[in-house]
């Protein structure tokens, strides 16, 4: 098999780092791009920043063409609005929106070169609906939703797609994080549970194997979409 | 003859200077409201306070670039100094920054999401604990078709507008008991701003004509159009619309 590079964002932990390690088993020579170390075939790279992710992109394509993207750098913050502070926003915010935006502004390119390639942005839920308490998280998911959505139209001639995956609570990750701050973790995520459609969380396979077939050109025709991964929650909303 | 719906109400408006922020202005007052005009074009505000002023209103204006961050705690300090209060807060001002994902800078992005994004969010964190301290009231946000949908040619732009359409639900959320929090979602307004984003093309007149053939009400929107439905909103004729996205945009959303 020729070979393809994925740059995966936020890749040393959680879901990046779940996907990664799928990737790999699929063939793909995967580059991490975190603010922590992943070890070989890592780069550090705060996403916030341009040359951070110049720099990344450049040490994916030194490997060969670069063919897929996947966002899952992301941080949160937990504050109604009015006690939000600035620095908190502005945090969420730029690595969420902006920090995509970067990235994807440096890989397209290396994808059009490449003849084509995938996005795939790590969404939430909260994208899709209301979250009191997360009001820079939620606006940065659904701003990011359309961002890709503009990417897709925009390439969609240069065979470079891009689609959101829209996560519910899912048992690594995110969701795992902000959970475990609560004083008893396991009761939250049980409450959580029981009231998704399929009183279940979210598995990492389950994400990797949705990540994997955006990456794959068996989703050829599928670009700009939101793919709601949430035990069918999505489907209680307007 | 009209109902005073907005009687006893301090509005504040962003980007009043002109085009949609001035129309509601001007209707706003009609209906009763107090002005607050907040707009970087001293010189159009001031004309918008004398319009609202010779049909017998009530304004007065701010100088504030609400992309500075210190602006929103300064222009609710100027609201409730100089009206004793707020009730309406309309976040009409913005930047219309167009590109691709290919043509906008790292400058334009972070300037279109100051404007368009952090500027709304700093406003309502300063006006949300005024309008606690009264009677509640009412946030109207403008966002845009393109922070609906998908487009070209605007990628920081939707994604600025997308945002503010998830904040505004959050408000809407948040605050609910007290506060209601609306969008308002325009498509292409004829307004000097559009004007010249038209007669900057090769042949704008043609874009207009060709934008107007595919709207299904066949005709550009006007500032009052968006003034009629930011009014509702900031009225009590939609005491029970919060979290609400209405697109003021001729059906086109609803064609797409």
């Amino acid at each position: 098999m020729d070979t393809r590079v994925c740059l995966v964002t936020g890749g040393a932990s959680g879901l990046g780092a779940a996907v990664t390690a799928q990737l790999r088993t699929e063939g793909w020579d995967v580059v991490v791009a975190d603010l922590d170390d992943a070890g070989p075939g890592s780069v550090r790279c705060d996403v916030r920043v341009d040359s951070d992710v110049a720099a990344a992109v450049a040490a994916a394509t030194e490997r060969g063409p670069l063919r897929g993207l996947v966002l899952s750098a992301a941080v949160e913050t937990r504050s109604p609005i009015v006690e939000c502070s600035d620095d908190d926003w502005r945090r969420v915010i730029d690595t969420n929106l902006k920090g995509p935006f970067l990235c994807m502004k440096h890989a397209v390119p290396a994808m059009v070169a490449a003849g084509g390639g995938s996005i795939v942005a790590m969404g939430s839920t909260l994208g899709a609906i209301v979250a009191p308490q997360y009001p820079a998280y939620c606006a940065s998911k659904y701003a990011l939703t359309n961002l890709c959505k503009q990417v897709a139209i925009e390439h969609a001639r240069d065979a470079v797609r891009a689609n959101v995956l829209s996560l519910g609570p899912t048992d690594t990750g995110l969701f795992v994080r902000l959970t475990d701050m609560a004083p008893d973790p396991e009761a939250v995520r049980a409450g959580v549970a029981a009231n998704l459609p399929m009183a279940r969380l979210g598995r990492a396979s389950e994400v990797c194997a949705a990540v994997s077939f955006l990456l794959d050109d068996g989703s050829a025709w599928t670009s700009g979409a939101v793919l709601p991964l949430d035990g069918g929650l999505a489907a209680r909303r307007m | 003859m009209t109902e005073p719906v907005l009687e006893g109400r301090v509005a504040l408006i962003t980007g009043a200077a002109s085009g949609q922020g001035r129309a509601a202005a001007r209707l706003f007052a009609e209906h009763g409201a107090s002005i607050v005009v907040v707009d970087i074009d001293d010189a159009g505000a001031a004309d918008t306070v004398e319009l609202v002023e010779k049909t017998g209103g009530r304004a007065a204006s701010m100088h504030a670039d609400v992309s500075d961050r210190d602006a929103a705690g300064a222009m609710v300090a100027f609201a409730t100094g100089t009206f004793g209060g707020l009730d309406v807060l309309y976040n009409n001002a913005a930047v219309q920054m167009s590109g691709t994902l290919a043509e906008c800078t790292e400058d334009d992005w972070d300037r279109t999401i100051a404007t368009n994004l952090d500027a709304v969010f700093w406003a309502c964190r300063a006006a949300i604990p005024a309008m606690l301290d009264g009677d509640g009231g009412s946030i109207v946000n403008t966002a845009s078709v393109l922070g609906l949908i998908g487009s070209e040619g605007y990628v920081a732009y939707g994604a600025a507008k997308a945002g503010l359409v998830a904040l505004t639900r959050q408000i809407a959320v948040e605050y609910g008991p007290t506060i209601r929090a609306n969008v308002i979602a325009p498509g292409s307004i004829d307004t000097p701003r559009f004007r010249k984003v038209a007669d900057e093309m090769d042949d704008g007149g043609a874009f207009i004509s060709g934008l107007t053939r595919v709207i299904p009400l066949r005709r550009l929107g006007t500032a009052e159009d968006v003034a009629g439905i930011a009014l509702f909103l900031a009225s009590d004729q939609s005491a029970y619309v919060s979290g609400a996205i209405i697109p003021a945009d001729g059906g086109l959303a609803a064609l797409r």
